[in-house]
This record gives structure tokens, sequence and C-alpha cells, in this order.
């Protein structure tokens, strides 16, 4: 039985498409909050909600990663596999529309920016994730090990975000934040809120999605 | 002991560490104050790669002998097994970072007008740190196919705090500047130490499973 004949699959697919239909129209038909920066402004309502849905999946690795230590049960490998790979997509997306809203904010493309740099030093680690899944050695133990990974990886994340804070210290945040959410003009905020929302719900369906197929070939 | 008497690992960290130093001193041709302010991270650099070729063979006697699993199966807490190799960790990079500290002055031309209780203090909480981490990954790629490839690129994305922080504090430190400026760094040092040692001593039953 396909992964989509079951209604609940179904619905669940239906909503994702029509949020990210409504989201991605919103966000590319309203106004950029600041005009020097023209539509590339507007990557800030995708930049954020994107970062947040990464973290939230990278911290359900962590969780699936303790279960699976301390049940030894498959689901629970299957869904770190997905969320990981989910995650890493999000991160992508990070490092890709991170630089592409810093140039014109800042006038360069890398700007070693405390939030940035965890994610890539993340993104990173979790590469290292999927080769230690690939060339790890039998799959019983790779399971563990990506698990301890995936826990090592999320324990990090508040140590190295300090570091890199304090390392460029004149580098301490986004500076174009603040101008973004107004109380005088709540519109970005709620955007930019119903855009994490959305992207939880594509990437659930994505997760569900993997976890389907994992199971599947699990079972062959 | 083994190692000890060998000295295999010690002695390949030394010539490994003195040989990338050679190859820095030989590339960055600059004058003395560029070079103080590089140094830091140079030396941190080095340290780094050394500590990869330690940690490579840091688990390789029980793998050669299949000692590993007559270990597991030993009346031993797996978790005092890991902080026995953190020790052992500990002690083959500092010794082989001491044995390299003199080529790394005198070829860099760096001055050493600087307090040593403080440089040492950065230099055991970094080798600390790394070496907690450290032990973790060499566990979990002791079986795997591609161990070499898989240590570095495992242990240089987590460890970044450590290479961060002990960067910061010694460039202050060959600075002369006061404790109150990089005590900061000590404290990212410790809570590195403490989180990540306490996570490999909890996990370690985990990663010597058989």
């Amino acid at each position: 039985m396909s992964y989509f004949s079951q209604k609940n699959n179904l619905i669940h697919g239906a909503v994702a498409a029509i949020l990210s239909a409504v989201n991605f129209y919103i966000i590319f038909t309203l106004d950029p909050p600041n005009k020097a920066q023209g539509i590339f402004g507007n990557i800030f309502f995708i930049h954020v909600p994107v970062s947040w849905t990464a973290f939230v999946l990278y911290f359900c690795v962590m969780v699936a990663g303790i279960y699976f230590l301390l049940y030894k049960d498959w689901i629970w490998d299957y869904r770190g596999l997905a969320f990981a790979e989910v995650g890493t997509l999000f991160m992508f997306l990070i490092l890709t529309t991170g630089p592409i809203w810093a140039k014109p904010a800042w006038g360069y493309y890398w700007p070693w920016e405390p939030r940035l740099t965890t994610s890539l030093i993340l993104f990173l680690i979790f590469l290292a994730y999927f080769m230690l899944r690939e060339f790890g050695g039998n799959p019983e133990q790779v399971s563990r090990y990506a698990a301890i990974v995936g826990v090592l990886a999320f324990l990090d994340v508040p140590i190295i975000f300090y570091s890199v804070k304090f390392w460029l210290p004149e580098m301490q945040s986004h500076p174009q934040v603040g101008s973004y959410f107004d109380a005088a003009n709540p519109l970005p905020t709620y955007l930019v809120l119903f855009s994490f929302f959305t992207l939880l719900v594509v990437s659930s369906l994505m997760v569900r999605y993997r976890v389907h197929i994992l199971k599947l070939s699990g079972e062959k | 002991m083994i190692e000890f008497r060998s000295k295999e690992i010690l002695s390949s960290m030394f010539i490994f560490g003195t040989s990338v130093t050679l190859i820095f001193a030989l590339a960055f041709q600059v004058n003395q104050s560029i070079m103080q302010q590089f140094a830091p991270g140079l030396f941190w650099v080095v340290i780094f790669f050394t500590s990869v070729l330690g940690l490579n063979r840091l688990f390789i006697r029980e793998r050669d002998a299949n000692a590993l699993w007559t270990w597991v199966g030993g009346p031993v807490d797996r978790g005092d097994a890991y902080v026995a190799k953190v020790i052992v960790s500990i002690l083959l990079i500092l010794i082989s970072v001491l044995l390299f500290l003199i080529p790394f002055f005198i070829f860099l031309n760096l001055s050493t007008n600087f307090s040593w209780v403080h440089f040492s203090s950065i230099l055991i909480l970094g080798i600390g740190g790394l070496s907690t981490i450290g032990c973790v990954i060499s566990g979990l790629t002791l079986q795997a196919g591609l161990r070499d490839v898989l240590i570095p690129i495992l242990f240089f994305p987590s460890a970044s705090p450590v290479i961060i922080a002990t960067t910061k504090s010694t460039e202050l430190i060959f600075r002369q500047k006061p404790v109150s400026e990089w005590q900061f760094w000590v404290l990212i040092l410790l809570t590195f130490f403490v989180i990540f040692g306490l996570f490999g001593y909890l996990i370690f039953n985990r990663v010597v499973e058989e």
C-alpha cells in the first residue's frame, strides 16, 4: 500500500501543500520591510522559520537517539535518521538563505554571525553523521553510534554558540531583527510564526514519509 | 604501559608536530609581530592535527589484538575505562606538545615573555577538552572501515569551541593581558570538559557494547 493511499497521510500532504502555497504567496507579494534590500529582505521570512525548524528537527534527533539508546527500539532509529535527513536539508537552506540575506544587509555573504556559524558547524557534524551511518561498521552498531553522535551534536550547540558569539564580539547577532519585529506593524511577526508553523507541517510530513520508506526497506 | 615502553604513538606525534611546525615556518615568511599574532592559532592547529594522530591509535591495540571483547566482558566498569583512556590521551598529547614546544618557539622566532603558568593552565584545559570528546569519537569509529577519515571529520567540527577558546585565550596570554580578560574562555573550556567528560563517562558502556 502506497504512503498516500492512507487517508491521514493524504490529508497531511494536502494541508502541507496548501499552507506552503499560501505562505510563499504572502512572502513574495509583501512589501519588503527594508526597501533598500528589495526582494532579498523578504527572504528573512523564510530564513528565520527554516532555522527554527532545523534546530527543532536536530533536537528531535537527540530525543530519538536517547530513546533508541534506552529502549533499543528500531522505530526510534528510523525516526532519528529521518529527523537528521530532513534537518540537514533545512540546515542547508539556512546556509543558503543566510548569505543571500546577509549580502544586502551587511555587504558580504559570510558574516561569521553566531547563529549562522553554529548552523555551519552543526551541518558539518551531521554530514559526518551520515558518513558514519554509511561506513561505520555493522548496522546494529552503526545505529547505536549514530544515536550517540546525534546526542553529542546537540549538546555541543550552546557551547559552539557562546564561543562564536564572544569570538567576534562586534558581530553579536542580526542587526536588522529589531526593524522586522515592530509592535506598530505586527504582520512580519505573524508571518514568521505562520511560516514556522507551515514548515513544521511540511517537515513532519517529510519525516513520516522517510520513516515509511525506511521501515519498508528494513522489512525487505 | 605498552605505549610508554614502545613509544610508538608518542614518537609519531612528536615528529608529526615538529614537521607541521616546520611547514608553517616555511610557508609563513612574515615579520615577528605578525607571526606573534598568528602563533596561537598555528600552535593549536598543530595540537589538533597531532591529537588526531593519537586518537587514531588510542584503541588500536585492543582492535589489533582483538582484545576489545575480552575487555568488555571483564569486571571493569566501562565508564572507568573511558576515564583511563582520557587520562592516557591527555598524557600522550601533553608530552608530545612539550616535546615540540621548543622547536615551535625557535622556528617561529616567538617571544617567550608571558606567564607560563597561565599558558600551562590553558594547555591542560584545552587538551583535556580535546581528549574527552576525542575518546568518545575514537571509540565510535573503532569498527569503521573509514576510521582514519571519520575521526577528523567528526572531531574537528565537534571540538570547534575548544579551538576558539584556546586560541583566543592563548593570544591574550601572549599579549600579557590580565586574567579578567580571558577568564571567560577558561569557563568555556571548563564547561566543555565537564559536559563531554560526563557524557563520555555515561555513554561509554553503549560505545563498547558487544
